[in-house]
């Protein structure tokens, strides 16, 4: 591994995860700690039973019906960027092991079918409502109401995907490749197989790494937080 | 200002600081969802009243201080002092000419209560001697009435004679009274200034054969738009102190808003104890009282197409969408919902102080446009609300607008529908 890979796509890794893992603990004690207030914020109507406000808070949480009613672009790609993120998320698992029971269900070659049409689809899907999460907040009300934080996320993002994108279209290494580099970081002894240490596209890899370092090290700190506090918020509302 | 200042300001704001506040601090995602879901920001098209970024000027505050980040790196979150004069100018207009109806808390995704955040904006506000001056007034006003309730006790006595005499004329009962301070009675009931909240009140307690005592204080509580929480308990208190003096069973506020949601939603937590008693809103009363048989209305016995408002305080905010719209449906003969309606209506423009406020009498006035093309859609030649500050600012628009509509009260449209030989 070269210095510049070692730094960002091993140590920095462990660091991540562990301001990741530790920030966002502590972002939840600090909500926990802070006295409820007894005024019951909810609106109306709400559920009447316990069930049906778990269910709602589900349904708030998830699909957010109201703002759909309301907005009705910006709800859709909100919908598309976070389903076209969690599964690029869930399928990133690949890289640490096969999912067996797929495999039993498609055959190797199909998951590889699967996974270069799955994956180079949401990637470019993906770009769309990024895109659009960027250019909005150079027209007015957004640009009056974005801080420097908006613009810091959307773009670590946008590199994120951009170099992920790179790897999937035009890098020569492939899933095996990946799966020797994050089992040696697994094992705490991180490098880049002969593949990757040989290829072109290795510094892509490496920055691709360094930006979702940048993105989860920060994430604790960040309006991102929403993805964890949605659930207690819309409580709140049911309340 | 002074150092000493910002720290006292800094003190407001830590004790404000909950779990609730927390989240929609750390949340918002700045989406802009809340854009058209605020009528004043759909009317004005102007980035201070965007409900996200009246939100944002606190949370601006609350970066600097609280955030791990921002403490270190304010410029990250534009983040202020809590005593910047431009911060505090901007935070001013944008929180009192918040109306409080929380439309913007029902289509955000994260339910980001607006009006709960402006609340500690106004603590701030009040703390730094820039609260609203006029409702300031007001709420001392009421509270110096409040010491020297005997002073003006007199002067009620002598009016609601008069009312009492117009009482047993309506119902035709020569025994028909109209009582205060009467201990042990099932029912304190609260109006407002006027006797147009008493009389209708009186009525419908006459017929259903309640046992009923009229409150010395009125409902509306400023303190609470004036945003002074120690100031709206103690308005409040009074009528809770009376309630418990005369140990009743039940406080029925009238058709106003704010006065319901301070008494059922917000005092037990100010106070920090459990009342003793029922709260009932008006609306609600009515429509039990008819549900039970207590009260008789002639069924369609008002012609005119008539369209209902619904209250944000009263709807969105408490939950009564169908007990008015029965009461509606019974006593129309022609009744025509507005859209959007029940939990997505738009506000009147009014609430949260605004119609007592001279100050933004012009852009509450600009910015009921969207209550008045929706009135105007249904072709109805009357509305019912019941909720005082909806119906003054109703009235305004109309006479604005010229549209020449009749504007009742729900404890009105029920008594002329009722049969009594005062309306024969």
């Amino acid at each position: 591994m070269d210095t510049f890979s070692f730094i960002v796509a091993g140590i920095m890794v462990y660091i991540a995860v562990a301001v990741f893992i530790g920030g966002v603990i502590y972002q939840i004690t600090v909500w926990f700690r802070a006295p409820k207030s007894s005024v019951r914020l909810g609106l109306f109507p709400r559920p009447n039973t316990k069930t049906g406000r778990f269910f709602k808070v589900l349904k708030d949480s998830f699909i957010f019906p109201q703002s759909y009613s309301v907005d009705k672009a910006t709800w859709i790609f909100a919908i598309v960027f976070h389903g076209a993120l969690l599964v690029i998320l869930l399928a990133h698992f690949r890289l640490v092991r096969e999912f067996t029971p797929l495999v039993k269900l498609i055959g190797l070659e199909g998951m590889d079918t699967l996974s270069a049409l799955g994956g180079k689809t949401l990637g470019i899907i993906i770009i769309f409502p990024v895109l659009f999460y960027l250019f909005r907040r150079f027209i007015t009300p957004h640009k009056d109401l974005s801080v420097p934080e908006d613009y810091f996320l959307v773009i670590i993002l946008i590199s994120i995907i951009a170099f992920g994108d790179h790897l999937r279209f035009f890098a020569d290494f492939h899933v095996a490749d990946y799966r020797e580099y994050v089992q040696s970081l697994l094992v705490f002894k991180p490098y880049y197989p002969e593949a990757i240490a040989n290829s072109s596209a290795r510094i892509v890899l490496s920055l691709h790494v360094m930006f979702v370092n940048i993105l989860i090290i920060y994430f604790p700190f960040s309006k991102l937080m929403h993805i964890v506090g949605t659930f207690a918020a819309n409580k709140v509302r049911s309340d | 200002m002074d150092n000493e200042n910002r720290e006292a300001l800094k003190k407001v704001l830590k004790a404000k600081v909950n779990r609730q506040l927390l989240y929609y601090l750390d949340l918002c995602a700045r989406c802009s969802i809340c854009k058209d879901a605020c009528h004043q920001y759909n009317v004005t098209k102007d980035v201070l009243y965007l409900p996200a970024y009246r939100a944002e000027l606190i949370r601006r505050i609350y970066k600097k201080y609280y955030s791990p980040i921002g403490r270190i790196f304010p410029k990250f979150y534009e983040g202020k002092d809590i005593d910047d004069e431009k911060l505090l100018d901007e935070l001013y207009t944008a929180t009192y000419a918040c109306t409080g109806c929380r439309r913007c808390m029902y289509f955000c995704p994260f339910s980001i209560d607006t009006t709960w955040i402006l609340g500690v904006a106004k603590e701030i506000l009040n703390a730094a001697g820039r609260g609203c001056s006029i409702l300031e007034e007001l709420t001392n006003a009421s509270i110096e009435k409040g010491k020297s309730i005997d002073l003006y006790k007199d002067i009620m006595i002598e009016v609601l004679k008069d009312t009492e005499k117009e009482l047993q004329e309506k119902t035709g009962d020569k025994n028909a009274s109209l009582p205060i301070e009467k201990e042990g009675a099932d029912i304190l009931y609260v109006a407002l200034a006027g006797i147009h909240t008493i009389m209708p009140a009186a009525i419908i307690f006459h017929e259903a054969k309640k046992d009923w005592t009229l409150s010395l204080f009125e409902a509306a509580n400023y303190g609470y738009f004036l945003g002074d929480s120690s100031k709206a308990k103690e308005i409040a208190a009074r009528i809770v102190n009376e309630a418990k003096e005369l140990k009743v069973k039940e406080v029925i506020i009238t058709e106003c808003g704010h006065a319901y949601r301070v008494m059922n939603f917000l005092y037990e937590a100010w106070a920090k104890e459990k009342l003793p008693f029922k709260v009932t809103g008006i609306v609600e009363a009515i429509s039990s009282y008819i549900d039970n048989g207590e009260i008789k209305v002639n069924e369609g016995s008002f012609k005119e197409p008539i369209t209902y408002h619904d209250p944000c305080q009263v709807g969105r905010n408490a939950g009564f969408f169908d007990e008015p719209r029965k009461i509606m449906n019974i006593v129309a003969a022609d009744f025509r919902e507005m859209t959007p309606n029940r939990e997505k209506n738009w506000c009147c423009g009014g609430g949260g102080g605004l119609v007592a406020n001279p100050e933004f009498e012009d852009f509450r006035l600009k910015t009921g446009k969207l209550k008045i093309d929706q009135i105007k859609e249904t072709g109805a030649h009357a509305i019912v609300s019941p909720c005082e500050n909806c119906r003054l600012q109703l009235d305004n628009l109309n006479q604005k607008h010229g549209l020449k509509l009749e504007i009742k009260s729900l404890m009105d449209f029920v008594v002329d529908a009722m049969p009594l030989p005062g309306n024969l």
